[in-house]
């Protein structure tokens, strides 16, 4: 079994206003028509300006969420810089695909291909911080950023000195997107407001999101950071296997699921994935924090990104903000579980401990 | 060759996205690479697209793309002498 890694900093880009995080849920952004954008911040703070003028919006994200990351960490360069995300550019995909009918192949701009590719986020975070490391993105629809969180475990737990790695994922969500997955029933025919979203569980469909998020990793142990001890990936589980796969998961850390003082929870409002929480909602503790946030960033491929942050910035609140509870509780917010699933029947398990 | 600057000025704004700027921004003979307007290599294929989109003209020799880019009275003479749309 691998050794904790530890989340230095963390910085989020969602719906809601999370980037400047004193601001969060002072005033809560919710949409009416199934579509979350993000609360964009000012990007010319950390992306160099003759550049910025061409990037689309998953870039900018993405570039300013991990050089927030690194200047919250006070890391100037990573050892390694390692993400995920489910779609990539889809702007710049969507405009180049449109020039190649419209054009016929022919005078096509290069920026759109150049900035679609999935490791853009990546190239323009390594020239800005002039990283030469290790630099991988991976594309996994739903287990993105899970894969990237494991990857930068296994790259931490392999150095035999002191190491940070840049971990972070980003998706946007495009018109044509929205469409297209409408086609696929990932969306409500009848739309709530976001904020009632999860009430509205007795259909299908969910609502649409996007984001960003970032974290600085280490491998020693730092007082006031947040200890992820482990992660697991899911394939169709069933309700049965769910529970115990949570439960087989929590005692490989010596954690049973009745030491869970908070869990993070990817309820998004759709009837087919109820199942997936239903029992394992009834099995905690009644003492036990549940906390929803998809009604808030809509859903998204590496939408736990944004679960992950939420689990590092509990240690700053003396109150958790109502808007997340699920279920109130009683207990210190140490030992964190993020449960969550994604569109195609994968789920994930993160573990985190409060140091 | 006045409008023609004019033009290819509005173009290179909107193609490049050079929020804020406007054609009256760009002098004439100002390098558009390094000092002048700091376009770069990326800005520069962008206006190769230009030129082959909008006046059928196809750079094949850098050294002679980097000639013709070099400012818009370099770009505007080129077109004059070469535009096949």
């Amino acid at each position: 079994m691998m050794n904790p890694v530890y989340i230095l900093s963390a910085c989020a880009i969602s719906p809601q206003h999370s980037f400047e995080v004193e601001n969060f849920l002072n005033l809560v952004i919710s949409a009416d028509d199934g579509k979350l954008f993000v609360a964009e911040p000012d990007y010319r703070r950390f992306i160099n300006p003759v550049a910025i003028r061409r990037m689309s919006r998953q870039l900018k994200m993405g570039i300013a969420c991990g050089m927030r990351a690194l200047q919250l960490a006070n890391v100037s360069m990573p050892d390694s810089i390692i993400t995920g995300t489910g779609l990539g550019s889809m702007t710049d995909m969507e405009h180049f695909l449109k020039d190649m009918i419209t054009l016929q192949e022919e005078a096509l701009n290069p920026t759109f291909f150049i900035q679609s590719t999935y490791n853009s986020v990546n190239g323009w975070l390594a020239l800005q911080t002039k990283s030469t490391g290790y630099n991988q993105t991976y594309v996994h629809r739903g287990f993105s950023i899970e894969l990237s969180l494991l990857d930068a475990q296994m790259f931490l737990n392999e150095a035999q000195t002191s190491k940070v790695a840049l971990v972070g994922c980003f998706d946007e969500l495009t018109a044509d997107y929205f469409v297209v997955k409408s086609k696929c029933e990932y969306w409500k025919e009848s739309v709530p407001n976001s904020l009632n979203l999860l009430s509205h569980n007795h259909t299908n469909g969910t609502i649409a999101g996007e984001g960003a998020a970032f974290f600085a990793l280490t491998n020693e142990p730092k007082q006031l950071s947040c200890a992820l001890l482990g992660l697991k990936l899911l394939n169709l589980p069933s309700s049965k296997d769910f529970l115990q796969e949570i439960q087989g998961f929590l005692s490989k850390h010596g954690v049973e699921l009745k030491d869970i003082d908070v869990a993070i929870v990817g309820k998004n409002g759709d009837a087919r994935f109820e199942y997936l929480y239903d029992p394992t909602l009834a099995a905690f503790e009644v003492e036990t924090h549940v906390l929803a946030f998809k009604h808030l960033t809509g859903e998204y491929p590496t939408a736990s990104g944004f679960a992950l942050w939420l689990a590092v910035q509990l240690q700053h609140w003396n109150q958790i903000p109502k808007q997340l509870i699920l279920k109130s509780g009683t207990r210190p917010k140490r030992n964190i579980l993020v449960i969550n699933h994604y569109v195609l029947h994968t789920a994930s398990l993160m573990l985190l401990q409060q140091q | 060759m006045e409008d023609l600057k004019l033009k290819l000025k509005q173009q290179i704004i909107e193609s490049l996205n050079l929020q804020g700027m406007e054609p009256k921004d760009i002098d004439d003979n100002a390098p558009l690479f390094g000092e002048g307007l700091g376009l770069d290599s990326i800005d520069s294929l962008e206006l190769m697209v230009l030129l082959e989109r909008n006046y059928g003209i196809k750079i094949e020799d850098a050294r002679e793309g980097r000639k013709v880019l070099s400012s818009v009275q370099s770009m505007a003479e080129y077109i004059q002498q070469n535009k096949k749309v």
